[in-house]
C-alpha cells in the first residue's frame, strides 16, 4: 500500500537535510556550494513530491539527485578552471577539530584525493552504511565496477592514511622531545 | 570490519546542515510557486473574451450560411412550381386542339 503514505515536505527536509548537505559537502568540499546542491535537490523533490512512493523511496531518490548534482557541478567547476579540492583544506577540514583522532579528523582531507567514482562510492558506504548492491543502485553503475571503486578508494585512502599517521607520530616525539628538551 | 573501517564510519558522519539552510529553502520554494497577480486574471479575462468572440463569429457564420442555403431552396421551389404551372397549362391546350382536330 504504497500510496497510503503522504510526503510532507517539510517533514522530508527536517529528516533528510543533513544527509544531503553532508553527501554534497563531501563531494565537491565545498560549503557553500553544498548548501546551494542540498536547496536544488530539495527544490527537485518538491517537483517531484508527487513520484514519491514511500519514505524509503524519498531517501533512495535524495541520496541518487544529490550525487548527480554534486558531480554535476565538480564537472561544471572543473570546465571553468576551479579545483574544489584545492581549497578543501581551508574551508571543509576546518571543522574537523572536533574529530576524535587524529586519523578520522584527516581521513575527510585525504578523501579529496581520490578519484570522483571512487569517492562518491566510499561516501555512500562509510557515511551512509550502503551494501555494494545499494550503492550501484543509487550510482546507476554497474556492482563490479562499484566493488572495484571501493576496494581500490579503500586501499588508496588506507595507504595514504598510514603514511600520514607515521607523520603524525614522528611530529610529535619531535614535539615531545623538544618540549623535553626545553 | 578492521580498526581502520571502524574510523572511516567515525570519520564520515554526518555532518548538521547549516542553520539557515531550511529557511532559505522554504522562501525559495515559496518563490517558485505560481500566483495569481492582477496579469494573470487580466490575460485570463482577455483569453476568456477572445474565445467567446471566436465562438460567436463562428455561430454567426453558421447562422447566415443556414439562411442562404434556405433562400435558395425556396428559389429552386418556386421555379419548380412556376415550371410545373406553365407544363400543365401547356398540356391542357394541347389536349384541347386535339380535340377540336377530331370533331
Amino acid at each position: 500500500m504504497a500510496h497510503d503514505w503522504q510526503a510532507d515536505f517539510e517533514q522530508l527536509v527536517d529528516q533528510h537535510q543533513s544527509m544531503v548537505f553532508s553527501l554534497a559537502l563531501r563531494m565537491t568540499g565545498d560549503r557553500g556550494l553544498a548548501e546551494e546542491i542540498a536547496q536544488d535537490v530539495f527544490l527537485e523533490l518538491d517537483r517531484n513530491l508527487g513520484r514519491i512512493e514511500n519514505a524509503n523511496h524519498a531517501c533512495f531518490w535524495l541520496r541518487r539527485v544529490a550525487m548527480n548534482r554534486s558531480t554535476d557541478a565538480i564537472r561544471r567547476r572543473r570546465v571553468r578552471g576551479i579545483d574544489l579540492w584545492v581549497e578543501m583544506e581551508d574551508v571543509h577540514g576546518a571543522p574537523t577539530e572536533d574529530r576524535a583522532t587524529p586519523l578520522g579528523a584527516r581521513l575527510e582531507q585525504l578523501l579529496a584525493t581520490l578519484s570522483e567514482p571512487q569517492r562518491a562510492a566510499l561516501i555512500l558506504r562509510y557515511q551512509e552504511d550502503l551494501t555494494p548492491e545499494e550503492i550501484a543502485d543509487t550510482l546507476e553503475a554497474p556492482l563490479a565496477t562499484v566493488k572495484s571503486h571501493l576496494q581500490r578508494g579503500l586501499k588508496l585512502l588506507r595507504a595514504k592514511a598510514q603514511s600520514h599517521l607515521k607523520e603524525y607520530v614522528r611530529g610529535n616525539k619531535f614535539a615531545e622531545g623538544s618540549l623535553s628538551d626545553g | 570490519m578492521d580498526e581502520f573501517e571502524r574510523e572511516m564510519r567515525q570519520a564520515f558522519e554526518r555532518r548538521p546542515a547549516p542553520p539557515g539552510l531550511k529557511r532559505k529553502l522554504m522562501e525559495k520554494r515559496r518563490a517558485k510557486q505560481p500566483q495569481f497577480s492582477f496579469f494573470t486574471w487580466q490575460r485570463l479575462a482577455a483569453s476568456l473574451v477572445l474565445t467567446a468572440i471566436l465562438a460567436g463569429g463562428f455561430q454567426w457564420r453558421n447562422v447566415q450560411e443556414r439562411r442562404k442555403e434556405e433562400a435558395a431552396r425556396e428559389q429552386v421551389m418556386t421555379a419548380l412550381r412556376i415550371t410545373n404551372h406553365a407544363l400543365n397549362h401547356m398540356n391542357a391546350r394541347l389536349a384541347a386542339r386535339r380535340r377540336d382536330e377530331q370533331d
